[in-house]
């Protein structure tokens, strides 16, 4: 049975259901329309394969209904019939888009062969589309997929360099450009050996030309950073090596932490063993009975034992307020804290400690004072830190003061010391851990270098920083800078 | 009781230094302390001690191996033995006596201790370079 729909536009009625038995013999799906405007209804309705149009109808003729179905998008194959048939009307017929002309009458065998070959046409045609259809969507996808590829491979944040199997790049990502210090057309297509060769990172080439396994890694110095370098080899589905992907990521800061941990714990330990060593020492002199058996002489031993432990304890208590000052303690949330009250307390504990250096702390607020939004005991162990300081590295009948102000939208609160002052070198090291400045006039003083850290985070914590200026033999000034 | 040697110890911890005299004191031994290298420059000056302990970390890193490069290169001095006392070898993993032999060398180093150090550790140290080098172990002038 042949398969196939045809549409049938004849005003003749005797025509049209001739034509109609003849191909639903055959088996075609067969529809048929008086006239054009029966046609264009038609073929709303539903899509046909061909359509035999008859060159005279009764409201337009066969080429303006063409026209009218072609615009309307109607994809059928057209078959011209008419009786007035001659070469002027077929040629014309032809150029606008006739596929076939059949003049009347015609003999059924004439029709029949006629709807065959202008099926086969159509099925060569639609296959034709469809392939070109396809072509073109997986043109398209490539093309996407490309861009995504491309778009993707340049935001990376590592330098990415891919080689095809001939060793030559043939993708270059923005950082990698930049650390070859190339444009992307002096790159691409140029051999990988040549791009990397010479500096340091001579010692990748020979890995990308033969690397002995599909994924090397190593890591490489380049000027100040330090770079993981990893190559891996791509396959196609066979397996077959294709090129060689370069990413090389900078590593430097992860580097540069690990380093800082290290050495963080290092000096921890030594901070933590050697009051210990002392301690131990000490109490072994008690246990030789070094010096005899009455306990009276050994009593300031055992006070400094006594002593040092008391240091260790506090050097362990801030080892846990530094660490916990790093995170955001939970359900602890900053409040507005008026500063006056926190203050008289801070300035009472200092006075009392620098009574006996005749030391005097006085306190000066601006009566307008907005309170700090600060966490409450963040408030007071900063202050108490700095204030504390400022009478500790006093001199003699010096003075502290803790002046308090607005400025430019900020909680100014400064103290200020008449003291040793710090070296203009140290300035930048104050807040480093465990880091104290190594003075003559520092040898009595005790203290195990935390404070101003512990300080400077709980103040960066509360969104806020923390300032200084000093001039060595003169005194300091340290200004914690709060949002008001 | 007689005076056995003269010990010097160097060290920037006050509670160590006089822990170590008070024990070695009550075994006979003459025991001076410094606080720095400077200080016990200026007390070798004048004094010739048996045997020197000395802390690798004073007030800078190295300031042990400064010393002990000094008082080497001493005519009157270099024949001292020296002891240096650190916890830097437990603390990072990295031994001083065995490996860097080179440094040893060129500081003169009789031995290096670990700390923390008892007094029977340092007793035990002088006892074996008073066996092996009785010459620097004459009693001090």
């Amino acid at each position: 049975m042949a398969e196939g729909s045809i549409l049938i536009v004849d005003d003749e009625y005797g025509v049209r259901s001739g034509i109609r038995t003849i191909l639903e013999m055959e088996g075609y799906e067969v529809g048929e329309a008086g006239d054009g405007a029966g046609a264009l209804l038609a073929l709303e309705e539903r899509d046909y394969d061909v359509a035999l149009l008859d060159y005279r109808l009764p409201d337009t003729d066969g080429l303006s209904l063409l026209q009218t179905m072609k615009q309307r998008g109607c994809d059928a194959m057209v078959c011209m019939i008419t009786a007035y048939a001659n070469i002027d009307t077929a040629i014309a017929a032809t150029r606008q888009g006739v596929d076939f002309f059949l003049p009347k009458p015609f003999s059924p065998d004439d029709l029949q062969g006629v709807i065959e070959t202008l099926l086969r046409h159509r099925r060569a045609r639609a296959d034709a589309e469809r392939l070109r259809a396809e072509h073109e969507a997986s043109l398209l996808a490539l093309a996407e997929e490309r861009t995504q590829t491309h778009s993707l491979v340049s935001s990376l944040r590592d330098a990415v360099m891919v080689v095809n199997r001939d060793g030559d790049a043939v993708l270059a990502n923005p950082p990698m450009l930049e650390l070859l210090g190339l444009g992307e057309d002096d790159v691409l297509m140029r051999p990988a050996q040549e791009l990397l060769g010479g500096g340091a990172l001579a010692p990748l080439c020979e890995q990308l030309a033969t690397p002995a396994r599909d994924r090397t890694v190593r890591q490489l110095e380049l000027g100040e950073q330090t770079y993981m370098a990893s190559i891996v080899t791509f396959r196609d589905e066979a397996g077959e090596a294709r090129g060689r992907i370069l990413t090389l990521s900078d590593i430097s800061e992860v580097r540069r932490l690990a380093m800082e941990k290290q050495k963080f714990i290092r000096t921890m330990v030594h901070e933590l063993k050697s009051p210990l060593g002392s301690i131990k020492s000490l109490l072994e002199v008690v246990l030789d009975r070094s010096l005899g058996d009455e306990l009276e002489p050994y009593l300031p031993m055992i006070d400094r034992a006594d002593h040092r432990i008391d240091t260790l304890v506090e050097l362990i208590r801030d080892l846990l307020t530094l660490a916990r000052s790093e995170q955001e303690p939970f359900g602890d949330e900053p409040e507005l804290v008026p500063v006056a009250p926190v203050l008289d307390e801070v300035a009472e504990l200092a006075r009392e400690r620098g009574a006996e250096r005749r030391v005097t702390v006085s306190v000066d607020l601006d009566p307008d004072l907005p309170p700090a939004l600060v966490r409450p005991d963040d408030l007071t162990l900063l202050l108490s830190n700095l204030v504390g300081n400022a009478v500790k590295y006093n001199r003699e009948g010096g003075t502290v003061t803790v002046r308090g102000f607005v400025e430019d939208g900020w909680l100014r609160l400064e103290v200020s010391d008449t003291g040793i002052g710090i070296r203009k070198e140290n300035l930048d090291r104050l807040w480093d851990e465990f880091f104290r400045e190594k003075r003559p006039e520092t040898r009595e003083l005790e203290g195990n270098g935390l404070g101003l850290s512990i300080v400077k985070r709980l103040v960066e914590r509360a969104g806020g920083r923390l300032e200084v200026a000093s001039v060595e033999g003169e005194g300091s000034i340290f200004s914690v800078v709060l949002p008001a | 009781m007689t005076t056995r040697a003269t010990v010097l110890f160097v060290d920037d911890d006050r509670d160590f230094l006089e822990s170590k005299r008070l024990f070695l004191e009550a075994r006979g031994y003459r025991v001076l302390t410094a606080e720095s290298p400077d200080e016990a420059l200026r007390l070798l000056e004048t004094e010739t001690p048996a045997i020197i302990f000395l802390d690798l970390m004073m007030e800078h890193v190295d300031d042990g191996f400064r010393l002990a490069y000094r008082i080497g290169k001493d005519e009157r001095l270099g024949h001292i033995p020296l002891v240096m006392l650190s916890g830097v070898a437990a603390e990072t993993g990295r031994r001083f006596d065995g490996e860097a032999g080179g440094l040893r060398e060129w500081s003169r180093l009789a031995r290096f201790l670990d700390k923390p150090v008892t007094g029977r550790q340092v007793l035990a140290v002088i006892e074996q370079l008073a066996a092996t080098e009785p010459a620097a172990m004459r009693p001090a002038v």
